[in-house]
């Protein structure tokens, strides 16, 4: 048994072999008892391995493990860059300022057609929703405004993206063909807590942004830069 | 949020090359804690949009290939230094714990560190040699040379010879 061979055959029990190398090694093993043989042997052999190991992973993960991330999950909001993220939020009386915008919101329900609209199958922002992707800058935060930006970014393939939230919804939008589509959408801040999740984001929206994100977030003359040039690329 | 589930999700798989890897089940859960731990600490080197599992097959890995190290200099200023005091004792466990272990473990704990890596990834976990290949670094020709290697060992102690 030729060191190549050995390897064709193991390459077939493992599944590597394209659809034209395969039909020829299973036409080669046909004719050969001895390579029969060598194949059955592989073939149990790697059965079993996985019948041995497969019972680790049916078994229930031991509690010090969901513990672990448990206390992750639940401390990380406190800990993590987000904050530094939505640090315009947080600075100079901003918990006052989204005080006042939850007042200001009871006063002014949202438009009847609502922030987002689905075109072609994706969900897309439209009224004031897409007017403040459009125009507000997270490095100048409007306190009067329904919506207010949290971060602007990049993403890999270099189109903007943008978090956002207000009363109503929260999320994050990237520009596509002219348009804002919606890449998470999630129930807004009205409640309670309002003032407090207004300086911190909602933990979900953050975590879309570090899947999107390349790089940093815009800083305040990129965000304005890519704003005057209608959120191009 | 999304990157504690996640690891979660994978915990059954990362115990279960943990355990092909080490020498037994207390070992394998200690590993794998280790490789959460560290994931969690540097959750800021991975980058979103690759593959979470690779990441932290690899992490599993490296911990592994160090622990052993340490393991195997430990083992050595040990019996240089206090002269076997305490060999029997621990030569004891050790028989203790090879007995409780399956013809599988045993064979598995025979082969070579670069050859059980690549079987664990490839023949427990169902990776492609692609895949394989990339969490441990190496050229795909050097991964199906140690798949062969590591399978002639293996069909030779568990008497799979046909």
């Amino acid at each position: 048994m030729t060191d190549l061979s050995e390897k064709m055959l193991i390459a077939l029990v493992d599944g590597e072999l394209d659809d034209v190398t395969r039909r020829r090694v299973e036409h080669a093993i046909a004719e050969d008892p001895a390579l029969t043989r060598r194949l059955a042997m592989h073939r149990r052999l790697r059965d079993r391995l996985a019948v041995h190991y497969a019972p680790v992973a049916d078994e229930a993960a031991p509690d010090r493990f969901t513990r672990l991330l448990d206390d992750a999950a639940t401390v990380r909001p406190l800990h993590r860059p987000a904050a530094r993220r939505w640090t315009h939020w947080a600075t100079g009386g901003a918990i006052a300022a989204s005080l006042l915008i939850g007042l200001a919101i009871g006063h002014r329900l949202p438009p009847a057609d609502g922030p987002v609209d689905l075109r072609d199958g994706a969900m897309v922002a439209q009224g004031d929703l897409a007017r403040a992707l459009d125009t507000q800058l997270a490095s100048a935060p409007d306190a009067d405004a329904l919506i207010r930006i949290g971060v602007s970014f990049q993403r890999q393939d270099g189109g903007w993206c943008r978090s956002f939230g207000g009363a109503t919804v929260a999320g994050v939008a990237c520009r596509e063909g002219g348009q804002w589509r919606l890449q998470q959408l999630v129930p807004g801040d009205r409640s309670d807590l309002a003032y407090r999740q207004a300086a911190s984001g909602d933990p979900r929206v953050a975590d879309t942004v570090d899947r999107l994100i390349a790089g940093g977030a815009a800083d305040a003359t990129a965000e304005r830069a890519a704003r005057d040039q209608r959120w191009r690329p | 949020m999304a990157f504690e589930s996640d690891l979660l999700a994978l915990v059954p798989r990362l115990r279960r090359f943990a355990a092909s890897l080490s020498r037994d089940r207390a070992d394998a859960d200690d590993l794998c804690q280790a490789a959460l731990e560290r994931a969690l600490r540097s959750r800021d080197q991975w980058r979103p949009g690759t593959r979470l599992d690779s990441w932290m097959y690899r992490i599993v890995r490296n911990l592994w290939i160090d622990e052993g190290r340490a393991r195997q200099r430990a083992a050595q200023t040990f019996v240089a230094e206090e002269a076997g005091a305490h060999v029997g004792h621990a030569g004891d466990r050790d028989v203790e714990a090879h007995m409780m272990l399956s013809d599988v473990d045993r064979a598995m704990q025979a082969l070579p560190d670069e050859q059980r890596e690549a079987i664990a990834l490839v023949l427990v976990e169902g990776l492609s040699y692609k895949e394989a290949a990339a969490i441990l670094g190496i050229p795909m020709g050097t991964l199906t040379s140690r798949l062969v290697r590591g399978r002639g060992a293996l069909i030779e102690i568990l008497g799979e010879a046909a």
